[in-house]
């Protein structure tokens, strides 16, 4: 479904990403692991469209290298960004819309937010207060819940644990691992590597802006010497 | 079509608003002097300026501070167009283009009035909404200089500093009091609909709303312009109901009072423009009338002129000191009545 051949990511004159080459196919979760730096989020970033990249992105066989970022999201590429980047000023219904913002069905829209206040009954008691009055957790499953009112085929998730409790966390693993079991093709970044793999059919092991090790989630957690690159001693 | 909550509520906060204005507006009718009368319309036409300047700064938080210059364009577009031939002989007589011989019926004028404004402010707006914080401000503050030195030099075609008189007097309180509801539901409605929801969250966070698929330059673009347009409606019902105008009063001063308002009401939300408005004019008589040096109480107190112009500087200063998001912060009207759950 994504196919990602030597991309290159920029941050100005700097070079975050080296070349790396991936794919997810549909219905699959695959995990991109790294620690701080290693160009995870830059590889998210230019598949969204909001960072300047080389190489090719194909998704469902198009390039994507013309597509701006709002038709990327048309054609069901949707994410749940690093540090959630909840609209803090605007109430949760209000987040859930622009989430939604890009469809045209706006009769449907409704439906949509009022099944995540039913999946989520504590953000449907909050609609009406700011986004940025709700817990970490909480804000991470409405950044989920507005990645998914665009209806993607494919969910990407940036470090979805980022700050928050280890029950909390548990919690965002478990309602990942259940959208998988619905069929929803996932791209997960995480430094959370056991729990994101335990989820996961494939992995990829990211540092500095290289491709360091991939195989499938088996193979993977079962290396002895990934934990040692993953916290960079490698 | 159906309205979200946002929405249902906008129009329950907009009805409170214009039952508000109505209000202000009959009793100023029933009561007011001939001279209070001319304070009251001169209230509501800088209250759709503010209104205006706060469809644009309010959603996307970049500060405009050259709004009194599209008024000021709306004001001479329709001016030149509605005078009639023998006064524009008379005040304008080397115009160019035959803009001297011609005269256009009072709704036709406001209409070319505001097509011409718009034309302006979309191609200004194309460089304008490119830019972020500071580069934006100052880009603004260049425009009103770059239109006031216009204004002033091209003297055949505005008069500069004289005054440009022969205005058909066509405007009254009712019709500006009908105009400010008109576009307090304008404004609120643009607040509440899915641009005004995108554009300010891209205001909360630009990357961010980038990443849901926000065109932030392009949603900037459309509030810019429906912003001047207000401001140009304000601009025409100044010209419309004075019968004169000239250069001085689309300036720096004007410039700083409406923004002082909008500032001190609370740019986020539209109720905060319409107390901001109400509260700075109230607020402007009592120092006007305190600079004369009245006796007060049995103390004659001295005469303090400039003392407005420093209350401005103050209301603008302690605003952003104590209190940045202004008195209503983000709260509509409807808001004060509907209790939270």
């Amino acid at each position: 479904m994504l196919d990602i051949q030597n991309l290159q990511v920029f941050h100005g004159p700097i070079e975050a990403v080296h070349g790396i080459s991936l794919s997810v196919a549909s219905g699959q979760c695959v995990a991109l692991l790294g620690p701080n730096g290693a160009g995870k989020t830059s590889t998210i970033s230019a598949i969204c469209g909001i960072a300047q990249a080389s190489g090719t992105i194909a998704f469902e066989g198009t390039d994507l290298a013309k597509v701006s970022v709002e038709d990327r999201i048309g054609r069901g590429i949707a994410v749940s960004p690093e540090g959630r980047r909840i609209f803090s000023n605007l109430s949760v219904e209000a987040n859930l819309r622009i989430g939604g913002g890009i469809r045209s069905d706006r009769e449907n829209i409704q439906a949509d937010i009022d099944k995540w206040f039913d999946t989520f009954p504590i953000l449907g008691e909050r609609r009406s207060q700011p986004g940025g009055t709700l817990s970490g957790g909480e804000q991470q499953m409405l950044a989920i819940a507005r990645a998914l009112m665009s209806r993607p085929k494919i969910l990407l998730l940036d470090e979805p644990s980022l700050g928050l409790a280890p029950r909390i966390v548990a919690q965002v693993f478990q309602m990942i691992a259940q959208l998988r079991s619905e069929g929803m093709t996932i791209l997960l970044v995480e430094q959370n590597a056991r729990q994101a793999l335990d989820i996961s059919d494939y992995g990829y092991l990211l540092n500095n802006g290289r491709i360091q090790a991939q195989g499938t989630s088996a193979e993977l957690g079962g290396s002895k010497d990934m934990m040692a690159k993953l916290t960079g001693l490698v | 079509m159906t309205l979200t909550r946002g929405q249902k509520r906008g129009v329950a906060g907009a009805c409170i608003l214009a039952l508000i204005l109505i209000s202000i507006g009959v009793m100023a009718s029933l009561f007011a002097s001939n001279y209070q009368l001319r304070l009251v319309y001169s209230t509501f036409v800088n209250l759709i300026v503010v209104l205006g300047l706060q469809v644009f700064m309010g959603n996307s938080r970049l500060t405009n501070l050259s709004h009194s210059a599209f008024m000021g364009i709306g004001a001479y577009a329709a001016a030149i167009c509605v005078t009639p031939v023998a006064m524009k002989q008379i005040a304008l007589p080397d115009a160019p283009w035959g803009l001297n011989a011609f005269a256009l019926d009072p709704i036709t004028s406001a209409l070319l009035a505001l097509v011409i404004t718009g034309v302006i402010a979309f191609l200004v707006g194309i460089f304008i909404v490119r830019m972020t914080g500071t580069g934006a401000t100052i880009a603004t503050l260049a425009v009103l200089v770059i239109v006031h030195s216009i204004f002033l030099y091209r003297t055949d075609i505005f008069k500069g500093n004289q005054a440009f008189f022969g205005i058909p007097q066509v405007f009254s309180l009712t019709s500006i009091v009908i105009l400010a509801v008109v576009v307090v539901f304008i404004s609120r409605g643009f607040r509440e609909s899915a641009w005004g929801v995108m554009l300010r969250a891209s205001a909360d966070d630009e990357t961010g709303a980038a990443a849901m698929g926000v065109n932030v330059t392009r949603l900037r673009l459309i509030a810019w312009v429906l912003s001047s347009l207000i401001i140009a409606c304000a601009g025409i019902s100044y010209a419309f109901f004075l019968g004169t105008i000239s250069a001085r009063p689309f300036y720096f001063n004007h410039v700083f009072l409406t923004l002082a308002m909008l500032i001190f009401g609370g740019m986020r939300t539209v109720t905060g423009a319409v107390l901001g408005t109400f509260a700075i004019s109230f607020g402007l008589e009592v120092v006007r009338w305190l600079e004369t040096g009245p006796v007060v109480v049995g103390i004659d107190l001295p005469e303090v002129l400039g003392l407005s112009g420093v209350m401005l500087g103050l209301v603008i200063v302690l605003t952003m000191a104590m209190r940045p998001v202004g008195v209503m912060g983000d709260r509509e009207i409807e808001e004060l009545f509907i209790r939270k759950r």
